[in-house]
């Protein structure tokens, strides 16, 4: 299994945080762009699947699955939202995203008095920790390991 | 996660955040940190008298330094001084290596410009508590690479 890219979004739509470990495409636009693409597209598929649900939905849009690869979803009730891309057999994506939150983002970014909630994180340590993170967790098991 | 330790690190820096604001609408160019270190000296002096209620006094100044290190330390950072040094001529030096109010800061150099004002307060504190035990003394903080931070205690013998 493997632990292609995260994004992580404000409540606004700012893209506060991405990184990438095992990306073997590249999209060809600016990732500025890219952010702004994934955006509008989760923020499409979030109203689309609330309109057409049969019945209430009480977590909404949660993930979803091509050939090649899988996203997850995970946006606490601020409106933070994780965005993971894994390879398709990744499994317990939703809690590994929760504990992200939890012990990376709410202890390094929250807690940390310096940094601006609402501005791209720039931390050293968040990075850190977050890299660190994601290599312990039994998703992440790959040869080629590249992270900016 | 208990709430009420998330609670001093967050009171903490917000009173950081108060004392840095007031100190530049006042357009002083030197910041100096007397206004959050006298918080600190003022919160050190009536914490020490609730957690010495239940003590022996203490036998020589040594002493109460230790008991600095290890209650005082474990009750208000949750952990023990790391270190603690003394040339027994009234110098005392106390490392911390992982710094509650730094520790989620930064593990290096970033940030560092920011780093005096954490640190202030906790001066504050520990000359506090020094000088309802009766230990008047100077202290001043020492930042080594974040998050580890030394404090010098000098006493002043009259």
């Amino acid at each position: 299994m493997t632990i292609h890219n995260l994004y992580i979004f404000n409540r606004n739509g700012i893209l506060l945080y991405y990184c990438e470990w095992n990306r073997l495409k590249q999209s060809g636009i600016t990732k500025e762009e890219e952010a702004k693409l994934m955006y509008g597209m989760l923020f499409s598929i979030k109203s689309f699947v609330t309109k057409i649900s049969p019945l209430d939905t009480n977590k909404g849009f949660l993930c979803y699955k091509t050939s090649k690869y899988a996203l997850h979803y995970f946006e606490t009730p601020t409106g933070l939202k994780f965005v993971l891309n894994t390879d398709t057999g990744a499994q317990n994506i939703r809690d590994f995203l929760q504990q992200i939150y939890i012990q990376v983002y709410v202890e390094y970014i929250v807690k940390n008095p310096v940094i601006d909630l609402q501005e791209p994180i720039t931390s050293d340590l968040f990075k850190q920790k977050l890299d660190a993170f994601v290599k312990q967790s039994p998703s992440f098991t790959s040869s080629k390991v590249t992270s900016y | 996660m208990v709430a009420d330790d998330v609670l001093l690190e967050l009171i903490h820096s917000e009173l950081v955040a108060y004392a840095y604001n007031k100190e530049e609408e006042k357009d002083k160019k030197e910041v100096d940190f007397s206004s959050l270190e006298y918080a600190g000296f003022l919160s050190g002096y009536r914490i020490i008298e609730r957690l010495t209620k239940d003590w022996p006094r203490f036998k020589d100044e040594l002493e109460t330094l230790k008991f600095i290190c290890t209650d005082f330390w474990s009750s208000v950072y949750k952990k023990q001084i790391d270190n603690l040094r003394t040339n027994h001529q009234g110098v005392y030096v106390l490392q911390d290596n992982a710094f509650r109010f730094l520790s989620r800061i930064s593990s290096g150099t970033q940030y560092l410009e920011h780093a005096p004002r954490y640190v202030a307060f906790t001066c504050g504190l520990l000359r506090g508590a020094l000088a309802n035990l009766g230990i008047v003394s100077l202290v001043i903080a020492e930042i080594q690479p974040m998050p580890a931070v030394k404090f010098h205690i000098e006493v002043k013998r009259s």
